[in-house]
Formats: structure tokens, C-alpha cells, sequence
């Protein structure tokens, strides 16, 4: 609720203050003095104003949770006024207390605790007041919504009435007195919290919506050390930004350099963002250290400081007399915050001071961040905390503050900057790793013999980037000591030593909900499961026989009971249904937080009901009972909120969160790469809350995650016999354990053989021309006719056309998809320039409209006829075969005709584009004219009277100015296209393979006409999926031409094709059918992936959304010989669409390395085309089509030099 | 790639936001999601992941959820696009909103609007959804607070408030 500007207080106020007032601890001063306590030195906790209106100050901020419902009620209840009198002013610098940051869910347990007082003092002062007013004493007078009245009388005084005209000042009573619970009317009762009206309307301003006067859009751009904050090449890696790699992005305002900190700034969001990615950055090669990657190894292999929390009894006596020894070792993942929101700042550096507009969990520290960033006075800086995405831990939010300062001051203008999703992933502090040993065992009576628990937590002070990047901090390990949350076990081992190994970071980490309590208690909680199945006792009757907190005994019976626990001393005791197994297990903990020894939160307890398939390994969570005392609960219905949410977090950290690592780097960029729970895998939640009204108030954001891990994994034990002491608890690791299966590649069918055309083509044919060429292009000169100029002529005047030719012209354009190669740079009009790729170099496409100079506006009829029918230019030069006049050669006079006058009717351009110039010996365009000889074979073919005139219609416009050749064909050593029974029988084009016209009953689903008309119509055919790269544009091109000639296009590609095999219906249904269910042993980062950034759109019973739901069991390029077409797809989207009712495909080039991609499609191929050869070496092949993509994947990452 | 393409670089984009004609020159290539929040300061939609992933984004295009982020206006121009915004005729709340207040289904809220018009989108085709489909037309929005309780709270509730309204058939994205 920190919110806009107080309004100005009238005249009178009460104040509520802690520190030192010169006036003294209590005052009154006349209304016109010094009005701000603030102003000497002393906090403000609290005012009520001659309105009657209070305002609440509270150092914490709101990171999602609604605390400031909860602070609201505990005020107006000690001041008996009613909610809507409270307004609470959150975490702002200069205006709330410092109450150190908003960690450990301390907030309602400790930092309000003097607000609550303040607010009761206020209430005692006020009605000392108004017992003097009104003439009674204090003991007779009652307060209700701020009014104070003896009960029964008239007479009554309103708190704001009392205040007229004074200034009173109070010093804090950190002693006083405060309302009983019995008392309460507010605290306890469940309230609506005040936020969510403006939240479901999009009123709210969050961080991400703040604008201010005059903003300008910044994005930044992260070196290739992405999530590691120490280690010498921070900081010291940038080699050179090439700012001209943007000159061609409108809007650019700076780039902006210090360090290693690379940030741009532009005037609108999409331009910076465009700029951002366009920005060629080229860095020093690094040796990252130790790679997180390796989980336990990493972390025993991380320099540490033991420190002894505890040593109690004899331990070593204790382990050495075990009748059982038992020793484990339980380790924990790094986990992401994951906040929704990426992280997002404004700021405006002013040469009298800086505002940050910041969602930081840390007002305080951040402001010593930006003074130390950029020398400017702590008291000339002012952070504005306003909500952000839920953060859970530290997330990027103090990063993209400081990096909103960098960019505000280089440009002198307010700047917001946005991270992405990728950079938000990979720069999170992460939640850390964590490795926890116990050694312990059973005594001869079953007895826990002792307990020896060592921990180890790589710290995680995590300097904000931009003092890193920038070279003002060291990139120097610090150490922190936060492993010791709840690392005391809560059971009354006599022997027992808890030693935490304190250790510099690996990754960059921050704290995360649970801290190290979570990890902790997961190898606490194992083990005395372990203990009790060893001991052969139900495993809460174990706990019971070793609890002494009353509190603790209390919770642990009242969730058993509740969840019908039925006591057991093995596992496997519930039925299995078919492949499911069935369990049970508990998990009690506190969560202790802050400085060792702590504070203890509240208490939590779970029983988790779990089913296994003992097959795939999948882990379901069905049921958790979750039981917490909290002591007093300020507001029951949101703490039973904050349980819901630590449940459902929790459980998606335990079955699906890793980060997984590449090379020591993180890389999940996306929700692909890291899965969170979703509405499918959502467990029914019964909450039991401990009624316990008269004792303190405890924090509860994050108690009930903590028994999360040990109780899922106690529960996957109950069901399958099998201990699992390393969450995630993912379907493949479940598997592995339970039902190893062959790996995927071996199970599969047999490799894919590449065709031969396909390997000797690129390389024979340049390596045949470039033997050959001297010879041929002379033989060319010597034995061809030269061809002539033909001389310029005037612009033919567009007049001299008839409109309806100019209209057939301009469908004769559509069809041959004239613009598809000859638009202009911005997309429109017939200025060319158009790179194309060839095997024999890049031929720009020439400007085609009727400019004189530039154009073909010089050009006569029979001029633009030879170009058309004989690739010879105007003046006499051959032209290239990317120019497919071998097919309109084919094309009816007619249409030529009538292309012409549409062409010349057109706008001229002046536009020249680069001219083409090709290497030697390609580089020798007489050479063509041999070409053209061996090759070239013109005219029209007679209408074939046998066939229907549809069909001759569609293969005029097939084979003549449609071209479809040009791209289904493929061509010979010469680039020319091959003809009889290779006619149409696939070819490349630009890096895709064009499929086989000719071959299309072949295809996975046969075509047939109506399928081919509905292609060529929307770019889409359910039963083979949607037109991409040049095929979209030739879509987009069609749909001028009149839908009688697609349909005749369709006939005639479908007469091509053999009978089709089987019916093209039943075809469908039966591959719909093979890839319904999930494939035994499918690849398992691949399936993720596509779970998580795919199936939404394309599972059959995804969400519905707009655009079309393309079924990957019908899809072509899934069923192709090659994958260079869904790679291509994958790396690049389809943002582009062929029709928009299509709707779009994100890129994934950005996202995803080559392993990922490739475990993307061998899952694909797995699931979707099962009967398909696995496609061989994907890496590589992804490799491939991404070198041959404009754009790199990351550019951050464009070299490594090796120094 | 493609020279002729939805997106031309320049030309003014026409389209209907809750209710209202809007034009912008701006490039075809520009997501909705930046046109909506930048140009008409309409902050119901948030960024979250650009990918189309987490569904925080979420506007209805002609009724249907879509996913502002990965929606040019290339493919936008000339439909009808409801934002949260546009959900209420003013001052109250669609029966929707209400329903999400009722149930308190929010802690942080950042994914709320795409819960919101998700729902509504569901509801004009099903006034009675049962919980398989309520699960399935929501698993595509993230929500990390772990609100999902809640807000399958929120989706019930708000199917009776727009059944005993009669409001029920009510074509997803009109305003009433």
C-alpha cells in the first residue's frame, strides 16, 4: 500500500516517533512549528490527523503478499478506528523507518510490533484527551471509529475534533501496553485486502507501469558471463561495441558503455528493445570457475569455514556404539525466484538529486547501492517503492535500479528499463545449492544413536550488477553466513553436532523463500523417516516419541488426524491403482530465521499424498494437509493464503525446479527451460490452523514451504520403497530409480540415411563450375549468338493500357509473386534489393518499377518480353536464373502482356539496389548464354484437350508465371532446374527444403485438392500444418488471385500425384492417435521444453487461443527427411504469417542453445512422427541452420578470443 | 525475411480497443502488448515473458484470449481487442473482476489480468465449465504466488454471479 503522497495534513496532528526529539519525549508544540519529527533525526510510525485520518509507517514493503491489509487491521484495532481510517505508507526512503529489509517474513512478527505499540500509545494519549474534554474520567470512556464517548451518553469527542489546532509529539513507549486478543474485533477476523479491486482492473501501478514525463526506454545488454558475479573477466571482458550495428534502428537516443555495463536507450519500448538485439558486442573469451553444474561435487569442492552451531552429549561416542549406522547425504538444487514480472526500474538523474522508481525488497540498501554507483549523497536519492512481481527472495530488481540510474544520468532524461524474460532467468540471484551429510544410526533399541548434520550453503550477497560490471566493486567472493537456518533439528537427539561450512558463491545466489531452513529440513525430515522405517515405527509416531515442544506435539497430532494418517511401519502398505502407486509421508519443521540462533517463525506440518507410475516415473501430488501455528493470526483468510501459496511454490520446487547449467553458465531462459506448476498439476490443499489467539503474532510467508521436500519425498518412499534425496523429483530421475529403461537413441528406429542428391549437390556443383568455367564461359562466347541492346524508349504512358488489363496484370504479378523478391527495402512497392542466396553467391534483385534510370521504365515491350521468356536484359547482359524465366517462359503471352502494363502503371522508384556481383568464374554472365542453351526451353504448352479446364488452367498457372518450379524442383550441378520425373520432386530454396510436389500422396497425410486449395488460400491445412518462410509470402502473394485459379492450381498439383494409398482421413486419425499418449522413455529435457513452451498452442487439448492449433503429428516438416525446416521454424518463429487469422509463433533462436533445440526435436520426432527415422546428429544440424541465420543467437555472445 | 509480408514498416494501423477506432502509424512488427501499455496507457496487460508462455499478457482479440506479446499489429489491425480495462462499463466491475475480489484470488497480482480474460473468454463459451475445463483453459497462464486455489475459486464464483445475472451467454470482451 505504499501509495501517492500524503495529503497535506490539516491543521492539528497526533505523531508517533522513536529516536530523539529535542523537543523531548513528549510535546506539544503550537501548530505553525517545526511540523516533521523526521526533520530531527527521530522515525515516524505513526499520525492521525484533525480529520481523523491515520497514517501508518512501516520500513518493509509488499512483495505480493498483502501485508499491508494486515499492518492496516493491527492499527486501526489498538486505535479502535475503523480500516478505512488507515492508510500504510510501505518501504520509502525518507518517509518510513529503516527496519532493514523485507527477508524472513518478519514484517507482522517483529517490525510491527513497534507500530502496533505506537498505535495503542496514540489511542491512550487521545483519550486522555478527550477525558479532559469531556469532563470523564478515562476509565468510563470507550472508543469506537475514532469517536470517544462514555457508553450511554450523549456526549462524545472524535479524535480528529481533539486534534485541532495542536502538534503533538510522541516519543515511542517500546514498553507499552497493548489491546488483549480478547479484546480484538479486527485482528483475527478475516478482511479483503485493500489492493485487489485496482489489481483486477488494471488500475494498480506497479513498477512496471510507472511513467513519468519526458521517459525515454532503456534495455541492457548482459555480457556472456551470464549469472556469475565474481571471478577476474567481471567487469574486465568487453572488447568493443560496434554502435554503427544499430545505426539502422529508428529511435536510438545513446548507446550507453562503462565497463562491462552495455546498455541502449531509445525513445519507444520496441526500439530499444530492437536495438538491444541488433547491437553487435564482442567480449574476451572466460574460464568460468567452479560449475554449478555439478551439483554436490561443486559444493565439496568449494573452499569452506566449518562453524559448530552445536555440540551437545558425545557424538563421536554415540555414532561409534550405533548398532545401525546410517549415514546420508541429501542435496539440493539451484532454484530460480521466478517472479513473473521481469524486473523493471525508473529513473531520473537530475543534477539536484535522483528519484528510483524500484519494486527493490530493500529501499535502504539499494539507496546505498546508487550513492556508491554514482557519488551522489545518499540524502539527494530517493527510492519510490512501488509493487512489483511477487519476488519470494531477492530477485533483479535492485540490478535493473541501478542499471535505470546508468542510463538516466548518461542521457539526462528519466528512463525506464524493462529486462527480459532471458536476462531476468539467467541474472537472478538464484536460490543456492546446498548439500547437507548426516551420520546417525539406531541404537540396539531402535533409538536414534546420534546425530552428526553437516551443511554446506554457498553464500549469497549478490553486489548488485551494475557495481560490478561498472569495475566500482571488486568482483571478489564475499561470504555469507546464512546456512544455519533451521540447521538445528527439532528432535531431542543427546548426541548431536550441527556444523555449517560456510562458502564463498558459485553461481550468483541470493536468498530464496525458505532460505537454507528448507534444504535443512528436507535431510532432517528424511532422516527420521529413515530412522523410523530402520526402527520399524510408524514414522509420526517416531517423530512424537522425540518431540518435546508442546506446540510442536500439538501440530504434529492435529495434521495427522486430520488427514486420517494411519500409522505404518513400512511402505507400500496403500493399494496400487494399475501402474500407480500410492503414498503417504509427513514433515514437520520451524522455520528459523535471521542471525544464528534466530527467531522462530511459525510451525508447519504436512502430510503429502503422492502417486507414482512405476512406468514413466511421474510424480503426482494429489493431496497435501498442511497444519501451521502461527500464534496470533492478524488476518486468518491471508494467512491461509500464504499457506496455499507455500504449498503450491513449494511443490513445484520439489517435483519439476532445477536451473540447469551449460558449460558453468545457467541456461534456462525461459519457462521452457524451467517449468513451474501449473493448473494441471495442482494438488487439493487442506489447511489446519492452530487456534492460538493470546501468543504473538508469527511470520507466515514461508513456514509452510519448509516441510515441502522431505514430506513429497517421504510420501514417494511410502509408495515405491525407494529414498530419493535430490529434488527435483522429475519423472526421468524417478524412473531411472524404479524402472530403468534403454536410452532413447538406442530404443528408437533405425537413423535417418541423408539422400544422395542432397549430400553431393552443394558440394559438386560449385566444385564442377569452378573446373569447368574458364572453358565453358569461353566456349559460351565463342559458339552463341551475343544479344543485342534494345534501345530505351519513353515510359510507355499508363493510359495507353486498359483497366482491365492493368487489373490481369496485377494478378499475373501475384501469382508470379513479383514483390515476394522485388519489394523495396520497407516492404512495399518494386524497388528490389532483396539479398538472395545461391549456391553460386548473392544476386540482388533489381528494381522493377517504371523508373527510367533506376528502373524498367526505359524498357519496351519486347525488351521486357526477353527478359521475361529469355533472361537477357534490356541491355543485352544475361540474367540470372534466381530470375525463374525458364518458368515464365512457360506463362501465356497474354499474361506477359498484361504484366507489363500493371508494371508500368506502378509507381516509379528511384531507389538502386546493390548490384549484383557474383565471384569468379560466376562472376561471367556470358557464361548464361550457354546456360541458357543447354537449359532453356520456352513456350507455352497447347492446352490439352483431354484434360478439364481447370487443369489447364492451374498448370499454366503452375508452370508458367506461378514458378512453383523454381523452388520444388531441384536443380543440377549448373543450378538449373531438373526436369521429367525430377520435375517438381523437392527442392531448397534459401536454406529450406521446398517438399516434392509431385510426391505429395506420399506425404505423411496424402493431399488432395481441397487440402492443396485450403493451403494455398490460408496458409494452412489442418492435416499438414502452416505455409512457413518463402512459402508464407507466396501465400500472402496468392491470395490477390481470384480463388477459381487456386482451386485450378490445387487440381493440377493433385492430378500429379499416384493414387494415394490409403485414405488421407484415416491416415490422419491413425497418426493423431499414435501421438495422443506420451511415448515410453521419450526424451525427457525435450519433453519439457515442449510442455513448457509449446503445448499450448499446439497439444489437442491446450487453451483455447487465437490463431490456429497446428497438430505436430500431421505436420510436414515433423515427418520430413531433413529437420533444417523445423529448426528453421524453431530459431526463427513465424511472426509473419501467411494469413493473420493464423496467428504467430515466437522465435526461439534467442532462447535456446543447440542441445536444447535438438532435445526439443528429438522429443518431436519421438512423439509426434513415431514411425519416422530419428533424425541423426541434430546438434550439428542445428548448428548449422543457425550459422546460416542473420542473427546470432545471443549477441553478447558473437566472439570468444581465445586471449 | 519476406519483403511482401502482414508488416510493413510504415502505413497506419487501424483497430478497435475496448470499443473504441484506434490508429497508429507505427510499424506492423510492433506487439500489441507495447502499442496497448505505451501508447494508450492501458496497464492491464503486463510483459512477462515475450514468448507467449505465461499468459500475463493476455488481451482478447475478436473474444478469443491471445497473448499481446507475440501479436504484431500486423496480425491485430482491423480486430476487436478487450483489455482488462475494457471489461467493466464504468465505474463497477465485470462480473468476472467481482468474482476474483470475492475470492480474493491474488497475492502479488501480476498475473491477473490473464486469469481474468482468460476466464471471461471461457465462460461466454461455457457459462458452466467443469473443472478439467476450467484447469485446461488456465494452463497456459503461470501464476508463481501459487494463487491457483484461489483463483479456481474465483472462476466458479464468477460462473454463478454471471448465471443468476443472466449475463451468462454474454459475448466474451463486449462491453455490457
Amino acid at each position: 500500500m505504499s501509495g501517492p503522497a500524503d495529503p497535506r495534513p490539516p491543521a492539528g496532528v497526533l505523531r508517533v516517533f522513536r529516536g530523539d526529539h529535542p523537543a523531548g519525549p513528549l510535546h506539544e508544540e503550537p501548530e505553525a512549528a517545526s511540523p516533521d519529527p523526521a526533520g530531527h533525526g527521530a522515525e515516524l510510525f505513526l499520525s492521525v490527523d484533525a480529520e481523523g485520518r491515520v497514517t501508518a509507517y512501516n520500513g518493509h514493503v509488499d512483495l505480493g503478499t498483502g501485508i499491508g491489509t494486515a499492518l492496516a487491521q493491527i492499527v486501526a484495532e489498538e486505535l479502535d478506528v475503523a480500516l478505512d481510517a488507515v492508510t500504510v505508507v510501505l518501504g520509502h526512503t525518507g518517509r518510513t523507518p529503516n527496519q532493514g529489509a523485507t527477508i524472513a517474513s518478519e514484517t507482522v512478527q517483529v517490525t510491527a510490533v513497534p507500530l502496533r505499540r505506537a498505535a495503542a500509545q496514540a489511542r491512550r494519549h487521545l483519550v486522555a484527551l478527550a477525558a479532559a474534554a469531556l469532563d470523564v474520567p478515562v476509565a468510563d470512556l470507550a472508543v469506537e471509529d475514532g469517536i470517544v464517548r462514555r457508553p450511554g451518553a450523549n456526549a462524545a469527542v472524535g479524535y480528529g475534533e481533539l486534534l485541532r489546532g495542536r502538534r503533538i509529539h510522541l516519543r515511542l513507549d517500546e514498553a507499552g501496553a497493548v489491546k488483549p486478543a480478547a479484546e480484538h474485533r479486527l485482528v483475527g477476523r478475516s478482511v479483503p485486502r485493500r489492493d485487489i479491486p485496482a489489481k483486477a482492473t488494471g488500475a494498480f501501478t506497479y513498477v512496471h507501469d510507472v511513467r513519468v514525463e519526458g521517459m525515454l526506454h532503456g534495455r541492457v545488454v548482459r555480457p556472456p558471463y551470464a549469472g556469475l558475479d565474481h571471478g577476474p573477466f567481471v567487469g574486465r571482458s568487453l572488447v568493443a561495441v560496434d554502435e554503427s550495428s544499430v545505426a539502422d534502428v529508428p529511435g536510438v537516443v545513446a548507446v550507453v558503455v562503462l565497463g562491462d555495463f552495455v546498455g541502449v536507450v531509445a525513445e519507444r519500448e520496441e526500439q530499444a528493445g530492437r536495438a538491444a538485439e541488433a547491437l553487435v558486442t564482442r567480449w574476451r573469451g572466460f574460464a568460468p570457475g567452479r560449475d554449478p553444474g555439478a551439483g554436490e561435487a561443486a559444493l565439496r569442492d568449494n573452499p569452506s569455514t566449518p562453524r559448530v552451531l552445536l555440540d551437545r552429549g558425545d557424538v563421536a561416542g554415540g555414532l561409534a556404539g550405533a548398532a545401525t549406522p546410517m549415514r546420508r547425504t541429501y542435496t539440493w538444487p539451484y532454484q530460480l525466484h521466478g517472479s513473473i514480472g521481469p524486473s523493471c526500474s525508473v529513473a531520473d538523474v537530475r543534477p539536484d538529486g535522483i528519484t528510483l522508481w524500484s519494486g527493490t525488497q530493500n529501499p535502504l540498501m539499494l539507496r546505498a547501492d546508487i550513492a556508491r554507483l554514482t557519488g551522489v549523497a545518499e540524502d539527494r536519492i530517493a527510492i519510490v517503492r512501488h509493487e512489483a512481481a511477487g519476488c519470494y527472495g531477492r530477485n533483479c530488481a535492485d540490478d535493473v535500479g541501478a542499471d535505470a540510474v546508468l542510463l538516466s544520468r548518461a542521457v539526462g532524461r528519466p528512463v525506464r528499463v524493462q529486462l527480459t524474460r532471458e536476462q531476468e532467468h539467467l541474472w537472478e540471484p538464484k536460490g543456492t545449492a546446498q548439500v547437507m551429510d548426516v551420520a546417525g544410526g539406531l541404537t540396539a533399541e531402535g533409538a536414534p544413536a546420534a546425530y552428526d548434520f553437516e551443511t554446506r550453503y554457498p553464500s549469497n550477497g549478490a553486489p548488485t550488477l551494475a557495481l560490478l560490471l561498472t569495475g566500482i566493486a571488486e568482483p571478489v567472493p564475499q561470504v555469507f553466513e546464512m546456512g544455519d537456518r533451521t540447521a538445528v533439528p527439532p528432535y531431542d537427539y543427546a548426541d548431536a553436532r550441527v556444523t555449517v561450512h560456510d562458502m564463498p558463491p558459485i553461481a550468483r545466489a541470493s536468498w530464496i523463500r525458505g532460505v537454507s531452513a528448507l534444504p535443512n529440513s528436507f535431510a532432517h525430515e528424511s532422516f527420521i523417516d529413515e530412522l523410523a522405517t530402520a526402527a520399524g515405527v510408524d514414522p509420526v509416531e517416531y517423530r512424537l516419541r522425540h518431540l518435546s515442544d508442546a506446540r510442536a506435539v500439538d501440530l504434529v497430532r492435529a495434521v495427522a488426524d486430520r488427514a486420517g494418517w494411519q500409522p505404518h511401519a513400512v511402505p507400500q502398505t496403500l493399494p496400487a491403482d494399475g501402474d500407480w502407486l500410492r503414498g503417504r509421508g509427513f514433515a514437520y519443521a520451524v522455520y528459523v530465521h535471521g542471525k544464528f540462533p534466530g527467531t522462530a517463525a511459525a510451525w508447519s506440518a504436512w502430510v503429502a499424498d503422492v502417486a507414482v507410475n512405476r512406468a514413466s516415473g511421474e510424480v503426482a501430488v494429489e493431496r497435501i494437509v498442511v497444519g501451521q501455528d502461527s500464534g496470533l493470526m492478524i488476518n486468518p483468510a491471508g494467512v491461509e493464503h500464504q499457506i496455499h501459496g507455500n504449498v503450491v511454490q513449494s511443490t513445484s520446487r520439489v517435483l519439476h525446479e532445477a536451473v540447469p547449467f551449460e558449460g558453468g553458465l545457467p541456461a534456462a531462459r525461459d519457462w521452457g527451460a524451467y517449468p513451474i506448476l501449473t493448473f494441471a498439476q495442482l494438488p487439493a490443499i487442506d489447511v489446519v490452523t492452530m487456534d492460538r489467539p493470546e501468543e504473538p503474532p508469527l511470520g507466515v510467508g514461508e513456514s509452510a514451504s519448509v516441510p515441502s521436500a522431505a514430506a513429497i519425498a517421504n510420501a514417494i518412499f511410502d509408495a515405491t520403497g525407494v529414498r530419493f534425496r535430490e529434488p527435483p523429483f522429475t519423472a526421468e530421475r524417478v524412473r531411472a530409480a524404479l524402472n530403468p529403461l534403454p536410452g532413447p537413441e538406442a530404443a528408437g528406429p533405425a537413423a535417418a540415411k541423408p539422400t544422395a542428391r542432397r549430400r553431393w549437390r552443394p558440394r559438386l556443383a560449385p566444385a564442377l563450375l569452378a573446373a569447368g568455367a574458364a572453358t565453358l564461359g569461353a566456349l559460351a562466347a565463342a559458339c552463341l549468338p551475343l544479344r543485342s541492346a534494345i534501345p530505351a524508349v519513353p515510359r510507355p504512358d499508363p493510359a495507353a493500357f486498359s483497366a482491365a488489363t492493368i487489373a490481369r496484370g496485377r494478378l499475373a504479378a501475384a501469382l508470379g509473386g513479383c514483390a515476394v523478391c522485388h519489394a523495396g527495402p520497407s516492404g512495399t512497392g518494386l524497388a528490389g534489393g532483396r539479398a538472395i542466396h545461391t549456391p553460386f553467391g548473392t544476386v540482388f534483385a533489381s528494381n522493377i518499377s517504371p523508373d527510367a534510370e533506376a528502373g524498367i521504365g526505359a524498357w519496351s515491350y519486347p525488351a521486357f518480353a526477353r527478359a521475361m521468356q529469355e533472361g537477357v536484359s534490356r541491355d543485352g547482359r544475361n540474367l540470372y536464373p534466381a530470375h525463374p524465366y525458364t518458368s515464365f517462359a512457360r506463362a501465356p503471352e497474354a499474361e506477359i502482356q498484361a504484366l507489363y502494363a500493371f508494371l508500368m502503371a506502378e509507381p516509379a522508384e528511384a531507389q538502386v539496389p546493390p548490384p549484383t556481383r557474383l565471384a569468379a568464374p560466376f562472376g561471367e554472365r556470358r557464361m548464361m548464354r550457354l546456360w541458357n542453351w543447354l537449359f532453356l526451353r520456352g513456350g507455352p504448352p497447347a492446352p490439352d484437350p483431354a484434360r478439364s479446364a481447370a487443369w489447364n488452367r492451374g498448370r499454366d498457372l503452375v508452370e508458367g508465371l506461378g514458378h512453383c518450379s523454381a523452388c520444388h524442383s531441384p536443380r543440377n550441378a549448373l543450378g538449373a532446374e531438373r526436369g521429367g520425373a525430377l520435375h517438381l520432386a523437392g527442392g531448397t530454396v534459401d536454406g529450406w527444403d521446398a517438399p516434392a510436389l509431385a510426391g505429395l500422396a506420399a506425404a505423411p497425410v496424402p493431399w488432395t485438392a481441397d487440402a492443396l486449395h485450403a493451403y494455398l488460400s490460408t496458409g494452412h491445412d489442418p492435416a499438414h500444418g502452416v505455409a512457413a518462410g518463402p512459402m508464407a509470402a507466396v501465400v500472402r502473394s496468392l491470395a490477390a488471385l481470384p480463388d477459381a485459379d487456386r482451386r485450378a492450381m490445387a487440381e493440377y498439383l493433385a492430378a500429379l500425384q499416384a493414387p494415394a494409398a490409403v485414405a488421407p482421413e484415416s491416415r490422419a486419425a491413425a497418426l493423431l492417435a499414435a501421438a495422443a499418449a506420451e511415448p515410453q522413455g521419450a526424451p525427457a529435457l525435450g519433453r519439457q521444453i515442449y510442455r513448457g513452451a509449446c503445448a499450448a498452442c499446439h497439444e489437442a487439448d491446450g487453451p483455447t487461443l487465437f490463431g490456429v492449433r497446428p497438430a505436430l503429428a500431421l505436420n510436414t516438416s515433423l515427418h520430413a527427411a531433413r529437420p533444417d525446416n523445423l529448426v528453421r521454424v524453431v530459431l526463427e518463429g513465424l511472426m509473419d504469417p501467411a494469413h493473420p487469422d493464423l496467428g504467430t509463433m515466437p522465435a526461439f533462436g534467442r532462447v535456446y542453445s543447440d542441445g536444447q533445440v535438438a532435445a526439443l526435436l528429438r522429443y518431436l520426432r519421438t512423439r509426434f512422427a513415431p514411425d519416422a527415422p530419428a533424425w541423426t546428429d541434430l546438434d550439428a544440424a542445428v548448428a548449422r541452420v543457425r550459422a546460416a541465420l542473420d542473427a546470432p543467437r545471443d549477441p553478447a555472445i558473437v566472439e570468444f578470443p581465445s586471449d | 525475411m519476406a519483403p511482401t509480408s502482414t508488416a510493413p514498416e510504415s502505413g497506419t494501423i487501424t483497430l478497435e480497443v475496448n470499443g473504441t477506432a484506434v490508429a497508429f502509424a507505427r510499424p506492423g512488427t510492433v506487439a500489441l502488448l507495447d502499442l496497448l501499455r505505451n501508447d494508450l496507457g492501458l496497464n492491464g496487460a503486463k510483459y512477462g515473458c515475450g514468448l507467449g508462455q505465461c499468459g500475463a499478457c493476455t488481451v482478447l482479440v475478436d473474444g478469443v484470449p491471445a497473448r499481446a506479446c507475440i501479436l504484431p499489429l500486423a496480425v491485430a489491425r482491423g480486430r476487436r481487442v478487450t483489455t482488462l480495462e475494457g471489461l467493466a462499463s464504468a465505474p463497477g466491475l465485470h462480473p468476472v473482476q467481482q468474482a476474483f475480489v470475492d475470492a480474493q484470488a491474488a497475492q502479488c497480482g501480476y498475473c491477473l489480468n490473464g486469469m481474468i480474460l482468460t476466464t471471461v473468454a471461457l465462460l461466454a463459451r461455457n457459462p458452466s465449465p467443469g473443472e478439467a475445463e476450467i484447469r485446461r483453459e488456465l494452463s497456459g497462464n503461470l501464476c508463481r504466488c501459487g494463487t491457483h486455489v484461489e483463483i479456481l475459486k474465483a472462476v466458479r464464483r464468477a460462473a454463478e454471479l454471471m448465471g443468476s445475472s443472466g449475463d451468462a451467454g454474454a459475448d466474451a470482451g463486449r462491453r455490457p
